[in-house]
């Protein structure tokens, strides 16, 4: 018998799935519950190398309101229907907006976009899921706020709720998302309404001031996790800067990491160099300038010899620090000569800065990205091999020298043996650094396809058998990665769900978590 | 004096009520409908999604190609290879409909 929908959620018979449909629709209208193939197209494709059946959803709800997800929820409950929730749905290389299960109904909230509040004085925002950080940026531009946001590269489509429950990264001095975050609505699995931190006092006007209320501090547990749906969120903004100074230092030899790592770092605890730096190999940057094909074809990984043609070619180092320098010219003009100095003793360096670089393509979006400009030239990455296959692989390491060359070494070593490039940079926190590498195959092309998923979960193996761990991991691996992490923890995290979702509701397979 | 003071207080009273009604825009009732972001037109769709990719040589170029229609919405809803599927949640038909006429026109330039 064929099914009238394109899949089911775990466990549940078409007959009750039918009789949920309906209940939602009678909270939402039928124009906001979407079934049909055609409709749920945009929710299927994945950039991931796993059949797109694994992810396919059942539904997807389009709610605008806090009532409505109150209702959504009874309904889930009464039904045992599990639902995955996204706010912009732009998760690409994490797992785009589809499930992490196939069968679960996507609570899309999107449309609920409003940008509730934003302070000019206190440099903050309260928003909704939906609100993307061009709607942000726009919105602050119109009202002439003089603040700045921080946002990860694909800015325009994404937003700053789905970002920072993520746990993203950007690249002012803001760029640790969930750092800046303040205060939280979210509703919970049975129906309440909790919002966090001062937000829980009634008529309180310190919510996205003060972070961290009274007694345990729960806004961190509705990051990454599946405990609650996000309906409002506050985070501060950058006053804008009366001056900016955005530059570039580059390197020739990968051994010279160290270098920059043990240079960099002193910068970057001390606030000499406040934003979330990048160290960009120069396979990170160099789609932005160079098509892969001019330089090497056939199977395999690209050579080094061909690495170093591209870099003489399109003026890139091996590696390309992008970093910037905020506030007032004077304070500009003494940190500037603290960081050519500090770069400047052993003579490897190259220091750019808009002067020699105005017109590169690459220091254009990456300064774009520091002064959080709208901007998605860092899509070029996907022309490399073509074919829209990607995932994000990103364990985190101490900013150490030798550490950064160890990870890089490793790293490098595995995608080799699967066929594939180091296409990676380093995020510098403070003491911590996201190596970010992103995993590009042809997804059209089922060898190599086969070869990302090997090759990724191998990395995921010998990383944590080093005792590195990851920060963030697509939906086809998040039980890989919770497990190592240690059953410890995955036990709490599963008596936590016990507690606040009995009848596990709310994204099951989250983080591992079910 | 009396009046004066009378009117002040009536002021601050005023003045009190429009302070929680600025400060608390959280606390509008939940029910009221969605006055969110909504897209004027095609245009405005086609700079601040389209263009930052086909613009700028991340995609090919789409303008002024005459694609048909069909052939736009089955792009957008579905993605194509690296380029990501958007919802009717983030784009509605009637929207999508009034972008895929800005791409195909020819004349205008953008
Ligand atoms: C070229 C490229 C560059 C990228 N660069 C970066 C980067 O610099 N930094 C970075 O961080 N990422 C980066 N990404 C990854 C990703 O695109 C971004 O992190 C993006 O912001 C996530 O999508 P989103 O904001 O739409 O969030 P969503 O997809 O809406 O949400 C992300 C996740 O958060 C959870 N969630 C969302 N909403 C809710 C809610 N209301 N309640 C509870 N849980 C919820 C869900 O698990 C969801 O899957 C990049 C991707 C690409 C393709």
């Amino acid at each position: 018998m064929t099914s009238k929908y394109i899949a089911l959620p775990k466990g549940v018979s078409e007959k009750n799935f039918d009789a949920a449909i309906s209940d939602f629709r009678r909270v939402l209208g039928d124009a906001s519950v979407l079934t049909s193939a055609e409709q749920l197209a945009p929710y299927i494709k994945t950039m991931m190398p796993v059949p797109d059946a694994d992810h396919t959803p059942s539904a997807a709800l389009l709610a605008t309101t806090v009532e409505q997800i109150q209702k959504i929820v009874a309904i889930c409950n009464q039904y045992k229907v599990p639902i995955w929730m996204i706010s912009t749905g732009k998760n690409l290389g994490y797992g785009s907006a589809a499930p992490a299960e196939r069968g679960q109904v996507v609570l899309d909230l999107k449309r609920m976009n409003r940008i509730l509040e934003v302070d000019k004085d206190l440099a903050f925002a309260l928003v909704e899921p939906g609100v993307t950080y061009q709607q942000l940026y726009d919105y602050i531009k119109e009202h002439k706020l003089g603040l700045w946001l921080s946002m990860p590269a694909p800015s325009a489509i994404a937003g700053p709720v789905g970002n920072t429950l993520d746990r993203g990264v950007g690249y002012t001095p803001y760029g640790e998302h969930f750092l800046f975050a303040c205060g939280m609505e979210v509703v919970l699995a049975n129906g309440e309404v909790l919002r966090t931190g001062m937000g829980s006092m009634p008529n309180s006007n310190t919510w996205q001031v003060f972070k961290w209320g009274y007694g345990p501090y729960l806004d961190g547990i509705f990051t990454q996790s599946n405990y609650g749906i996000v309906t409002k969120f506050g985070f501060w903004l950058m006053p804008e800067p009366p001056a900016f100074k955005p530059f570039v230092i580059q390197y020739q030899h990968e051994e010279d990491i160290v270098e920059i790592v043990e240079t960099i770092r002193p910068l970057r605890i001390s606030g000499v160099i406040p934003n979330a730096v990048v160290i960009a190999h120069a396979l990170y940057e160099a789609p932005v300038k160079a098509n892969r094909s001019d330089y090497v074809s056939g199977p395999g990984s690209i050579p080094d010899e061909a690495v170093y043609r591209i870099m003489k070619d399109h003026k890139l180092g091996i590696w390309n620090v992008y970093a910037a320098l905020y506030g007032t010219q004077e304070q500009i003009d003494v940190n500037w000569k603290i960081v050519k100095q500090a770069f400047g003793k052993s003579g490897k360096a190259k220091i750019l800065t808009e002067q020699e670089a105005a017109e590169d393509p690459a220091f254009i979006y990456r300064a774009k990205l520091m002064r959080g400009e709208m901007t998605l030239t860092e899509f070029s990455l996907y022309n490399w091999r073509k074919g829209g296959g990607s995932m994000w692989f990103a364990p985190v390491s101490q900013a150490r020298g030798s550490e950064t060359l160890k990870q890089m070494a490793l790293t490098k070593q595995i995608l080799a043996k699967y066929g594939l490039d180091y296409s990676g940079e380093f995020i510098v926190g403070m003491r911590d650094m996201h190596h970010i590498v992103d995993v590009l195959y042809d997804k059209t092309d089922p060898e190599q396809t086969k070869a990302a998923y090997q090759c990724f979960d191998e990395l995921l193996t010998e990383f944590s058998a080093r005792g590195y761990g990851t920060y963030r991991v697509n939906t086809a691996f998040m039980d890989k990665v919770a497990d190592t992490y240690g059953p410890v923890q995955r036990n709490i995290h599963k008596t936590l769900k016990k507690a606040l979702d009995p009848n596990g509701i709310l994204a099951p397979g989250k983080s591992g978590i079910r | 004096m009396e009046r004066i003071k009378s009117i002040n207080v009536r002021w601050a009273f005023m003045l009190i009520l429009i302070f929680f009604a600025i400060s608390n825009a959280w606390s509008a009732p939940e029910n009221e409908p969605n006055t969110g972001f909504a897209w004027k037109d095609g245009e405005e769709i086609y700079t601040k999604i389209c263009a930052y990719c086909h613009e700028v040589q991340v995609g090919p170029q789409i303008r002024n190609r005459e694609l048909p229609a069909a052939y736009i919405r089955e792009i957008v809803r579905n993605g194509n290879r690296a380029m990501p599927a958007f919802r009717y949640a983030e784009i509605d038909d009637e929207s999508l409909a009034k972008l895929s006429e800005f791409i195909s026109q020819t004349q205008s330039k953008h």
